[in-house]
């Protein structure tokens, strides 16, 4: 027995030794493989739990952006399915009761082709309270079915019917309450959390927080450890934006865009239109506008497509015949060059021509060529210039707009009446190197770093050392380089504030999401451009274009009642030099002494006979806007009311007053003000242009000559054409200006 | 020269004490997350298998104390009681557990199967000693293995638990082939053993999937020849149980730090907690928890070699045909050396009924151990 009990021995450890064999065998050959399984199923306890987006406020702490959080609804195909299906049923039924915009059928089957899947999407962006019902209903489930289940004391039986395999991960949708306002400034968020354009687009890392997770991981020691990481919310940004000046602006807008279409030929108002209000002392963005608009809660919505002409983004190949947009259609070539078109119109919609586009400035310029001259001593602002109407500069004649010219001038008057060969002798007086030193310190080729999403800087369509005496001579009246809105904006807020240049920017302070101050941005002064002494120069100057008696100046039109303004017009034109397109603008600041707020206004191509008589536009423009935004900001008035201002104002009033404020009565208003100022014999009456028939003749009063404001030259009262002062011929429409050669981009130019 | 001095198994009851206090922080670490998910106390099981163990020593200390011959006078009566405890399953006093009814309820849950077998054990001894001379023959080893087979066909019919009934036949076998003077018919069996299994899994190796389906053992089978291949549905725990091995390596992941004892191995506590041993402590851990079983089964052979009588040394013989055949077995279930079937590890796993009968087991060994006399 003895020797048998060993026996059994060795046989027990016989199988210790072979059990201990196969553990090392196992441990061995498999225990890379066997790991990496254990950690593939660790992963499927992460789960990502999303930040929020910080918010966008306006300068008062209006939302104008935010987050919302929403519900998506998951299934989890393996716990719906879970006891040979008793929980389907119930699970659909509430799924029924609330989201009945969710179709059962379809998770039926996607459940049953893929029954070990733990996450699919069915629904999104659920409010709270859609979600709480249903998680209502689930508890209820829930504890009915533990209620008959707990006598049993352990899992064996699950088997009551409750709902399960659906679950909620939370998400966020991006609003904004305003809709459209301000869509350029802010820009959209698309699904992923990726900002574009505008603050969105520039602040897309500062609005972006840190996902949190809820995972298992294996630390070094390949030790398990749960841990959830509390996503970080996104910073939020508080911007100098006011929303009821940027109201005022896209109201003025949209209502100039609906006057003016059609106007003159079919088409829109213009083909580009900006408005920028800002604080000139420091730089703040008050307000800064487009046309049209998009909603930035849905920023793909096409609808915005019917204020865009989409067959100009077509290739060339398609556009010739004025094909409209269904005419080939079935073309599959024509369909797919039609849906880029689309996708590249709904891209300029998107894109801020305040920052983004450039242009050649025209007349806004000269204030910046006579900053230069002065402050560099070049001239001391007591020289007189005598215009003859034109001045021959190599081979070109370089006219005045005024063809007969304007005979002697002081510099004061030559800006007053925006003349150009007041201001091609003043450049000339600099010479190049000055004028091109001072156009660098304006930062003119340079962004200003407005911290907007997509500024360009026309660098390369500046003048550099290589400009020729020709270049010089337009470029003194700002024709043959281009600018950007904020540039001349930036730019002019530094020649009227004491010349000190600050960047602009639109948000003021960055707080984290609990409220606590991150950053603040204060106004940052970049450099001091020119002297104070040359700015309280260039201020009487500007204030001579608006403030002065309509014959004496050019600006007058865009003085709102009761204030003291000072600004400049400009209409430059446009490549090709054919006298057809031109850019209108107008740069005014209030009060004229001493200016607290500044608004710039560009109308690109406005949809008028005579494009380049238009510049009323921009200044009446200008004028809508500042009559609304000055009483707003509390900038009281200075100047004494004629009893027609009066007048208007207090009808002004009780339109607002009354809410329809976007009815046209006011323009009529403004229209009817023109003759009815100008009294005298002299005055220039500028008449809006185009009329509202075809034949420019209609409106012209029986007696009255009108003169084009620019220019100068008397108009034909019946075909409203300019005409020669000395010969009373219609001038030709085209160029005053010669085809600089400009880059070896443009074709050599004719004579003008 | 028959001095009697009170002889102490010292090194068997610190192996003991050893395992339970090693089977006690196996038990919370592997329970405690399962616990605290669905009692809401990691402790749940903890407790319960503490209060369990100090039932179970006390019942080790009176065996250890009392005259083990007085077993034999009530061993029938204990036979026949466990054989009835086996039969009251299927009454209303039965608890199911896991689609198993296995279990009765007697104020505290008993598995009757535990009972069978400390109560074979003792029967068996009995009857070997009064029998000694027909043990040896063939007929005899018949008639022996009939006594064990009663119990074990009742657990495998009423409480469907083949793995008890393998158990309880293999103690009637490994205490008749050492009692016995005969190889031969011990032999035989043994081959004819193998044989059959074999056959019935070649049977199934060739059987299509469906069929194999049917059977739930037969599937079992089928999932321990492909552990791959039904790793979704039969052989889900044991492959889970392979992964926890195979992830710890040597030294493994540390105590507590086993990340399969998450949801992924089910019951981590009970049959597969040899796993989660391997995967926290390595392959050192677990060669170092055999050694103790052997050193474990190395006392019970010194002690049943010089055990006072022959009835004293053949209930050693059955304790440690008991403990070895479920240590091996259960090991053997965990590395997928053989097709699953529910042994629990002795003094580790979770259960009380186990860890009591098994105390008192070793209580008896104890007592034996006692009366050894040295010369």
């Amino acid at each position: 027995m003895q020797k048998k009990l060993v026996v059994l021995f060795v046989f027990v450890l016989l199988a210790f030794v072979a059990l201990s064999w196969r553990l090392v065998h196992i441990s061995q050959d498999n225990g890379e493989s066997y790991k990496k399984r254990v950690l593939s199923q660790q992963v499927q306890d992460s789960r990502v739990l999303p930040f929020k987006r910080g918010e966008i406020l306006d300068r008062k702490g209006s939302k104008l952006a935010y987050s919302e959080k929403v519900y998506n609804l998951v299934v989890d195909s393996k716990m719906l399915l879970a006891d040979d299906g008793n929980h389907v049923e119930p699970t659909f039924d509430a799924i029924h009761k609330c989201f009945p915009e969710v179709n059962t059928d379809e998770i039926r089957s996607f459940a049953e082709a893929s029954p070990s899947s733990r996450y699919r999407v069915f629904a999104k962006n659920l409010t709270w309270d859609e979600m709480d019902a249903f998680e209502k209903l689930r508890k209820k489930s829930v504890s009915s079915g533990n209620a008959s289940k707990k006598s049993v004391s352990s899992g064996s039986a699950s088997s009551k019917k409750t709902i399960q395999g659906v679950w909620f991960e939370d998400a966020y949708l991006r609003r904004y309450p305003f809709g459209t306002l301000g869509c350029n400034l802010l820009g959209f968020v698309n699904g992923e959390n990726l900002g574009n354009y505008g603050l969105e687009g520039y602040y897309n890392t500062t609005l972006d927080g840190v996902n949190g997770r809820q995972y298992g991981y294996l630390n070094e020691d390949s030790i398990a450890e749960s841990t959830m990481k509390i996503a970080e919310d996104g910073d939020t940004l508080i911007t100098t934006i006011d929303t009821n000046i940027q109201t005022i602006v896209e109201k003025h807008i949209k209502r100039f865009m609906d006057e003016h279409k059609n106007a003159y030929r079919e088409g829109a108002a213009c083909e580009n239109i900006g408005v920028i209000v800002m604080n000139p002392k420091n730089g703040e963005i008050y307000a800064m506008a487009t046309y049209p608009v998009f909603d930035p809660n849905d920023p793909l919505n096409e609808d915005v497509l019917s204020e865009v002409d989409v067959s100009k983004f077509l290739p060339k190949a398609y556009q010739e015949g004025g094909v409209s947009g269904n005419a080939v259609s079935g073309n599959q070539a024509y369909d797919e060059a039609w849906q880029k078109a689309k996708s590249d119109a709904l891209g300029s919609v998107w894109r801020n021509f305040c920052i983004s586009d450039s242009y050649e400035p025209g007349s806004v310029m000269k204030p910046f060529t006579v900053a230069g001259a002065l402050d560099s001593g070049k001239i001391t602002g007591e020289e007189t210039y005598n215009c003859g109407g034109y001045l021959e500069v190599g081979d070109y004649q370089i006219h005045c707009h005024n063809r007969l010219g304007d005979g002697l001038l002081t510099v004061k008057q030559g800006v007053a009446k925006s003349c150009n060969v007041v201001l091609m002798n003043i450049a000339f007086a600099m010479g190049k190197e000055e004028w091109l030193r001072y156009n660098r310190i304006f930062n003119f080729g340079l962004k200003t770093n407005i911290d907007l999403y997509g500024e360009s800087n026309a660098g390369s369509l500046t003048f550099d050392e290589s400009m020729g005496t020709t270049d010089l001579a337009v470029a003194s009246f700002g024709q043959g380089f281009n600018v950007t809105m904020i540039q001349m904006a930036t730019g002019f807020s530094a020649l009227v504030n004491g010349g000190y240049y600050y960047q602009p920017r639109v948000v003021s302070e960055i707080k984290n999401a609990d409220g606590a101050v991150v950053e603040e941005k204060h106004a940052r002064l970049v450099k001091q451009v020119i002297s104070e002494a040359t700015s309280a120069k260039m201020r009487d100057y500007l204030k001579a274009v608006v403030m002065s008696d309509p014959s004496e100046c050019t600006g007058w039109s865009a003085r709102p009642a009761g204030y003291s303004e000072g600004g400049k017009t400009g209409t430059a034109e446009m490549y090709p030099r054919d006298g057809i397109n031109y850019l209108i603008s107008f740069m005014g600041y209030v009060p004229a002494d001493d200016p607290e707020v500044l608004c710039y206004v560009v109308i690109d191509r406005p949809n008028t006979a005579l494009q380049g008589e238009s510049t009323r536009l921009a200044t009446v423009l200008n004028k809508e806007i500042m009559t609304e935004v000055l009483p707003y900001l509390n900038i009281f008035m200075t100047e004494e009311l004629t009893d027609e201002e009066r007048e208007e104002l207090s009808k002004q009033e009780s339109m607002f007053a009354s809410g329809i404020s976007e009815n046209s009565a006011g323009e009529g208003e403004a229209g009817e003000e023109a003759p009815a100022e100008d009294g005298d014999e002299d005055a220039i009456v500028i008449e809006e242009e185009p009329p509202r028939t075809d034949s420019g003749g209609n409106i012209i009063g029986e007696n009255e000559i009108l003169y084009d404001p620019e220019t100068g030259y008397p108009l034909d009262p019946a075909t409203g054409e300019v005409l020669d002062p000395e010969t009373l011929q219609p001038v030709n429409p085209s160029s005053d200006l010669p085809e600089v050669k400009l880059f070896g981009e443009f074709p050599e130019g004719e004579n003008p | 020269m028959t001095e009697k001095r009170n002889y102490m198994d010292y090194s068997l009851i610190f192996v003991v004490i050893f395992l339970l206090a090693f089977g006690l922080i196996m038990v919370y670490s592997a329970s405690s997350y399962e616990a605290s998910i669905k009692f809401n106390d990691s402790t749940y099981y903890l407790r319960s298998q503490l209060r369990a163990t100090i039932l179970g020593v006390v019942v080790m200390i009176v065996m250890a104390v009392i005259d083990y011959h007085l077993l034999s006078k009530i061993s029938f009566l204990f036979y026949l009681g466990s054989l009835g405890l086996i039969a009251l399953v299927m009454t209303p006093l039965g608890i199911e557990r896991n689609g198993a009814r296995r279990w009765l309820n007697l104020g505290m849950s008993l598995q009757p199967s535990e009972v069978a077998k400390v109560a074979l054990i003792i029967f068996l001894a009995v009857l070997i000693v009064k029998h000694q001379n027909t043990v040896n023959t063939f007929w005899g080893m018949v008639k022996m293995m009939a006594v064990a087979a009663v119990p074990a066909g009742m657990v495998l019919v009423i409480t469907r638990n083949m793995s008890s009934a393998i158990i309880l036949m293999g103690i009637a076998f490994l205490m008749l082939f050492v009692a016995a003077k005969r190889y031969t018919p011990y032999v035989v069996v043994a081959v004819l053993g193998v044989a059959g299994a074999a056959l019935v899994v070649y049977y199934v190796w060739h059987l299509s999937p469906a069929e194999a389906a049917e059977h739930f053992r037969l599937a079992r089978v089928r999932a321990w020849l492909e552990p791959e291949e039904y790793s979704s549905v039969t052989s889900y725990q044991t492959l889970q149980a392979l992964y926890s091995i195979g992830s710890g390596g040597v030294f493994g992941k540390g105590l507590g730090q086993s990340t399969q004892k998450l949801g992924f191995v089910p019951e981590a506590q009970n049959d597969m907690i040899f796993s989660i041993i391997c995967e926290e402590l390595g392959l050192f851990g677990a060669m170092a928890l055999i050694f103790m079983f052997l050193i474990l089964i190395w006392r019970f052979l010194v002690v049943a070699s010089n055990a006072p009588d022959l009835f004293g040394s053949l209930l050693v013989i059955g304790v440690m045909a008991h403990i070895s055949l479920q240590v091996i077995l259960n090991i053997a279930v965990v590395t997928n050396t053989i097709p699953n079937t529910g042994i629990t590890l002795p003094f580790i796993s979770y259960g009380g009924s186990s860890v009591v009968f098994l105390l008192m087991e070793i209580g008896m060994v104890l007592g034996v151990s006692r009366r050894i006399r040295f010369d």
